[in-house]
């Protein structure tokens, strides 16, 4: 047998019918790379999932999806679950039973989730401050290394929150604020997010704002009579509300009503040891309107489902793989029937049966064998991109 | 001597076709044309002088081989070394270029390497039979012609000692077989070997050494 006349037969053959090739090639990579890219994001997805939850012992929030609530409370995603008043985070604080950080994860900028949370967050997470500095005032924010990348952010710039309502004149209205840190790296949400103190994510609500004094009025202005020593003031559509705090406005900023009627989002319990971690789950057990869930136990019920779903999934993938191997053999077979001629003719010309077994088997496993490299590549580009999917799949 | 057949016997399976030959010859150096009705035997007696076929009696001895007696694997490589075959619908593989068909003997043979030598060859033959312009392109692209004088370039670019051409000149216009014949016999003359052509076409025989009839060669059972 001449080893190298079957490798170039072979060879010449697949070029001249590389659409075959290819098609098989491609058919044949799908049957590697489908199951095996599936397995490689569900198993990225569980070890960033559980990673972050198992790292977060108890979470609060309003009564509902205690899924939704996870993943707004510590993936910073699901805006719309329903809030809960700051009393109650307050209330958890002042049992002295655990520490509370409360989150508000409702707003984003830019497609970036604004978090307004304490600087708590920030030692509990142990983020840590690359450029910049840490928030001290209202209308500053720290974005997460994600962000300033994808952005081009450093410290000294603005990010403008994303209008919720554009049409909607007593809406939220954007809020302009000062980038004054970039967090290091986490490999987490946290890179993902825009983080502001709490009191700056109530004024993107338009639960606090800030306008120009209203102005007094001369006696010869009045146009109705008033008591003597009465003041009044000229309170119209004039009056501008400030869509940025700066140092200059800052102080005329101010809150309406009870600020522990306002919402939060979530609040990450952080209990010193079982006992008192036992202790608040049974506080919380029969809360009304409340719930407290622990993420990691939330992650196992997801990934019960998940993995019975992906079961069912790679078993239909594992049929279509074996209806396309079957199919692929078909093509295979059915082609060395169509060159039964060819065959015939290399035989007349000297060619023994080895080398035409060889050169079947060649193209064979070049096909086989192509499709392997281009699934492994498949698999190291999904490997690649799988943060931007689950960044994707989580919304 | 380079061919001699000796009470050569073969049938079809299933068909009441019989081919019963006493003997014949051809020597070294001589070319014959093969003829007869279709139908007759000359394909089969070709194949099984090559060794394609097997004789269920008798002997094929090719240039002092007994062929038939050889195991498969041993004539396919004898016939590598010893026979250009050039048959009648050119057996040219679509997927390589017309200078590849002709080289293509080397490389599925394990004893036959391709050497510059048998590339020049290739060259030398493609210029003499007309074809040099087309060697890097497919069969298809070719004319009937072209294409049976790239399958003759493949069965003399080895240097056989014997040419067994089946009917190269069926399906060519008289130019054509004009070319193919020259081409076929100026070579086997050049290079000294001996050439066995199949063909109907009467106005080709006297260029040939010797005409031998089937039909006579199974009637009479004798040599011609």
């Amino acid at each position: 047998m001449n080893t190298r006349g079957v490798l170039f037969l072979g060879l010449r053959y697949l070029q001249r019918n590389r659409a075959k090739t290819l098609l098989l090639v491609a058919a044949f990579t799908l049957v590697w790379l489908l199951p095996a890219g599936i397995g490689l994001i569900v198993a990225k997805v569980e070890s960033q999932l559980r990673a972050r939850a198992g790292g977060t012992p108890l979470l609060l929030g309003q009564a509902g999806s205690p899924l939704e609530l996870v993943f707004n409370g510590i993936y910073f995603t699901k805006p719309q679950v329903a809030t809960l008043p700051l009393r109650e985070v307050d209330a958890v604080a002042e049992t002295g039973l655990a520490d509370v950080i409360p989150i508000y994860a409702r707003y984003a900028a830019g497609g970036h989730r604004i978090v307004g949370t304490t600087l708590d967050y920030f030692d509990f997470r142990q983020l840590e401050i690359a450029v910049g500095r840490n928030l001290l005032r209202l209308g500053e924010c720290v974005v997460g290394a994600s962000v300033a990348e994808r952005n081009g952010l450093k410290a000294g710039d603005a990010v403008i929150s994303t209008p919720e309502t554009l049409f909607d004149l007593a809406g939220v209205y954007p809020l302009k604020m000062t980038v004054v840190g970039v967090l290091a790296p986490s490999a987490s949400p946290d890179d993902e997010a825009i983080f502001v103190d709490l009191k700056t994510a109530w004024i993107i609500e338009g639960l606090g704002h800030g306008h120009d004094e209203a102005e007094d009025l001369g006696e010869e202005e009045k146009i109705a009579p008033t008591i003597p020593g009465d003041t009044a003031v000229r309170l119209n559509a004039s009056v501008l509300e400030y869509n940025e705090i700066t140092p200059g406005n800052a102080e005329r900023f101010h809150f309406h009503g009870d600020v522990s009627d306002y919402p939060v989002t979530a609040a990450i319990i952080l209990p010193p040891d079982a006992r008192n971690q036992a202790l608040i789950k049974g506080r919380y057990t029969k809360a009304g309107g409340l719930q407290l869930v622990s993420p990691a136990a939330e992650m196992d019920e997801l990934f019960a489902t998940v993995f019975s779903v992906q079961r069912f999934v790679l078993t239909l993938l594992l049929a279509i793989g074996i209806a396309t191997v079957a199919i692929g053999a078909l093509v295979f077979l059915l082609s060395y029937r169509l060159r039964e001629d060819e065959f015939r003719h290399l035989r007349h010309l000297g060619a023994d049966l080895a080398t035409l077994r060889a050169l079947v088997a060649f193209e064979a496993g070049f096909v086989i064998l192509a499709s392997l490299i281009a699934s492994g590549i498949g698999m190291a580009l999904i490997h690649t991109i799988a943060p931007v999917i689950i960044r994707e799949m989580m919304g | 001597m380079m061919i001699h057949c000796e009470n050569l016997r073969f049938t079809y399976p299933a068909e009441s076709f019989q081919l019963a030959i006493e003997a014949f010859s051809v020597e070294k150096g001589e070319s014959v044309a093969l003829i007869g009705p279709s139908g007759c035997g000359k394909t089969t007696l070709m194949n099984l002088l090559s060794g394609i076929l097997s004789p269920d009696g008798g002997q094929v001895i090719v240039n002092g081989v007994v062929v038939n007696e050889l195991p498969m694997a041993a004539r396919q490589r004898f016939r590598l070394g010893t026979i250009g075959l050039v048959p009648q619908n050119f057996e040219l593989l679509d997927y390589l270029t017309i200078r590849e068909n002709i080289l293509v003997p080397c490389r599925v043979s394990s004893q036959l390497r391709l050497t510059g030598e048998i590339e020049a060859r290739c060259g030398d033959l493609a210029e003499r039979a007309g074809i040099a312009a087309h060697l890097d392109k497919f069969p298809r692209q070719l004319s009937q012609g072209e294409r049976q004088r790239a399958a003759l370039c493949r069965g003399l670019v080895t240097s056989p000692p014997l040419l067994l051409a089946d009917e190269p000149t069926g399906n060519l216009d008289p130019e054509n077989q004009d070319k193919i014949v020259s081409l076929l016999l100026g070579e086997a003359a050049r290079i000294g070997a001996s050439a066995l052509m199949i063909t109907h076409d009467p106005v080709l025989l006297p260029r040939f050494d010797r005409v031998v009839e089937v039909m006579k060669l199974r009637q009479k059972g004798g040599a011609a």
